[in-house]
């Protein structure tokens, strides 16, 4: 087994080591291709043309951030040299920092460029008063719905669970069998976990209590979990295989018309707005529901990439030099305008060109209601701590467990790491 | 005279010998030894900050935590179940490719081909095949009325092994009726000529005659068969990922998972080392069976 787990260090190393041929200026880029979108290619093309020494290899990794971290983890272990530069999750740049896998970009990295970028991004990405990587976007989770079916039935936009619910029972009944209310990504996965805190904090409760204590089996956690299961096994508004899924694949089912709700990040707007998409003109978005009696609670839970440079690599110029491209004015202006990128400068959000931004101004609405990750507060724990959250959610949403007691494990667990 | 070209022949061959040896403890002796050490010690992965012996404390962690055990059992559950119905499928596909038929070449080819296939591809085809709700199965179900509901294959507990063995008696029973195959090719005509002399049916040919003497390639099939079982690894990482909840997740999806996503190396040898002990003493059990049987 060990041999095996060897075995495939070694391949991934050779893999990475044989992207990055000899040439002096090769640089190996690892972004995924869905989450930054059609910008990737058109920012590399424009770079070729600023840059035409520099040449750049365009490593797509898994858009599911657990799936690119491991890549990530065999290669940075091994020291490899490449990829020069990688997007990494806002969740891990603490983590990744602390294990010294970021390269400082202070001196690589123009002081006037960083000193552009949004304050309190940067600081996701400060470790001991370091800088370990640029930011490239933000994104969060929203509530996609269908237009044509709410006024079909007649039905207001909801703001809460209850309507929520109450829309999808109305839906479903008219619409028959094969077709459901609500799809989101609640397989075992990070976002799972997002969504978990999309629903407690909607529900005035959250990760922390007001004092900053870990409070996972509070009350108010407690009910809004059961509000998740019960969509499951007593509204029935949600499919049993939402348990399985992925952001896509409740993308892909709402996308050929099976599903009135939607809850995932803001990259599906440009596929559900696809020529070849069946509910092209036909869906809307807005922030998350909330429970009755909340209307002020934060529910957008947030996510943020970066791009960071490996402190291995052979050409860290040339790697400041790509993250400077990505970052800069007019690069995230066009993602702003044409893929509804929200920007990680804030001057470009004055750009006169960000009126033709409509679809992004209502997506940076949403984020006034934004709940981060508890990733910052927990450090190298993270990993952890997500992972207990998602077997622990899992189970309750499996019936293996009550509510209750699966919370508590998950707070018993939690508290017990340190 | 002859003294000298022996120790010439011995130096001719130790040449030979030599660079294997030196491969294989490279490959294979030093991981080994190299993850026992891991799994009494505390170490940073990047190897600084040294190591620190901390005993068994790895493996009593691992005793009192429920996913560990949670691990061994969906292997051992895995195992039970893949195993025997690959051995019963194999056999009877290594009777059918023996027979003289037309295309019997095209057959064997056809019967091999899944196993060809590298398990990771196989299995992201049978995910989208149990697809809840755009995959096949589901579709043939709901559309011929076998299923009024969407069958959640891969999100059921009980299911989703039973789905995972499915795939696995698909893709290897081949690899078994091949080993078989051999094994019966190399049975005398003669013996069955006899048989039928004497008056035996098929069923007491196939009894008395083809199973006694296949004893040999059936054993060196369960003990490659399990021990592929005993680590799979490559099937619940892209089926399930281990999930729903733990259901399927292998003794090497935790370590893996321990190891990658938890950055812990020292405990994730530790479990390491508990599954080669599993596999070590599941041949152990094959082999002094076999040794009886000799």
């Amino acid at each position: 087994m060990k041999m095996k787990l060897l075995g495939a260090g070694v391949l991934a190393a050779a893999l990475f080591a044989g992207m990055g041929t000899a040439l002096a200026a090769d640089l190996v880029l690892s972004i995924g291709s869905r989450g930054y979108g059609p910008t990737v290619e058109k920012n590399l093309a424009g770079f070729k043309q600023a840059n035409p020494d520099i040449n750049v290899d365009w490593n797509k990794v898994s858009d599911v951030p657990n799936d690119a971290r491991k890549l990530y983890v065999t290669g940075l272990t091994a020291k490899s040299p490449t990829p020069d530069v990688f997007a990494i999750d806002v969740i891990w740049a603490g983590e990744f920092a602390q294990r010294g896998w970021l390269q400082p970009i202070e001196g690589l990295v123009g002081a006037d460029v960083i000193k552009a970028y949004n304050p309190s991004f940067l600081e996701a990405a400060t470790l001991d008063g370091k800088i370990y990587a640029a930011p490239l976007y933000v994104d969060g989770i929203h509530l996609f719905y269908r237009t044509d079916l709410l006024e079909k039935y007649k039905l207001e936009v909801p703001k809460t669970w209850q309507e929520l619910t109450a829309a999808s029972k109305t839906i479903m009944a008219g619409e028959g069998p094969q077709f459901y209310g609500f799809v989101s990504m609640w397989g075992k996965i990070e976002g799972l976990f997002m969504n978990w805190l999309a629903f407690t904090n909607s529900n005035g409760g959250g990760f922390y209590d007001k004092d900053g204590k870990v409070a996972v089996n509070s009350p108010a956690n407690i009910e809004a979990t059961q509000a998740m299961v019960d969509m499951l096994y007593k509204d029935k508004i949600a499919p049993e295989s939402v348990l399985n899924m992925r952001p896509d694949d409740a993308r892909t089912l709402f996308q050929q018309g099976r599903a009135a709700f939607l809850m995932v990040q803001d990259f599906v707007y440009a596929p559900l707005a696809g020529d070849d998409s069946a509910v092209k003109g036909k869906f809307d978005f807005t922030r998350n529901p909330y429970f009755e009696g909340h209307p002020d609670a934060h529910s957008t839970t947030m996510g943020g990439w970066f791009l960071a440079i490996n402190p291995n690599s052979k050409n860290k110029e040339a790697a400041a030099k790509l993250v400077e491209y990505f970052t800069a004015y007019d690069q995230q202006l066009t993602a702003a305008v044409e893929e509804n990128r929200a920007p990680s400068l804030p001057a470009v959000y004055a750009d006169p060109k960000m009126a033709q931004a409509a679809v992004l101004t209502k997506l940076g609405k949403d984020f006034d209601v934004g709940v981060v990750r508890p990733s910052a507060t927990t450090g190298s724990l993270y990993p952890k701590v997500s992972e207990i959250m998602q077997t622990e959610v899992t189970s309750a949403l499996h019936r293996q467990k009550t509510v209750e007691q699966a919370l508590n494990d998950a707070q018993q667990q939690i508290e017990a790491l340190k | 005279m002859a003294n000298a070209l022996d120790r010439r022949r011995q130096a001719v061959g130790l040449g030979f010998v030599t660079p294997t040896v030196l491969v294989i403890l490279a490959i294979l002796v030093y991981p080994v030894l190299q993850s026992f050490v891991l799994s009494v010690g505390n170490s940073e992965i990047d190897g600084s900050g040294g190591y620190r012996f901390v005993g068994l404390q790895h493996y009593a962690e691992l005793m009192q935590t429920s996913r560990f055990w949670n691990s061994l059992k969906v292997t051992l559950i895995f195992t039970a179940f893949s195993i025997p119905l690959e051995l019963m499928l194999g056999i009877g596909l290594a009777v059918l490719m023996n027979e003289h038929f037309h295309g019997k070449g095209l057959a064997r080819l056809a019967v091999l081909f899944p196993w060809a296939l590298p398990t990771a591809l196989n299995t992201l085809m049978w995910r989208w095949m149990y697809n809840t709700d755009y995959g096949l199965f589901n579709a043939v179900a709901l559309q011929t009325g076998l299923a009024e509901q969407p069958i959640n294959w891969l999100g059921d507990q009980t299911l989703a092994m039973a789905s995972m063995v499915t795939v696995s008696v698909w893709k290897t029973s081949s690899f078994m009726a091949l080993i078989i195959l051999a094994g019966l090719q190399s049975i005398p005509r003669e013996l069955y000529e006899a048989g039928r002399m004497d008056g035996m049916t098929r069923w007491q040919e196939f009894r008395q005659i083809t199973l006694p003497l296949l004893t040999g390639p059936i054993l060196v099939a369960l003990i490659i068969r399990s021990m592929d079982a005993l680590r799979a690894f490559e099937l619940p990482f892209n089926l399930t990922d281990g999930g729903p909840v733990s259901a399927t997740e292998s003794l090497s999806l935790y370590a893996y998972k321990v190891i990658f996503d938890f950055i812990d190396f020292n405990l994730g040898s530790a479990i390491v080392v508990i599954q080669f002990l599993v596999i070590f003493a599941m041949s152990l059990i094959y082999i002094f069976t076999l040794r009886k049987k000799d």
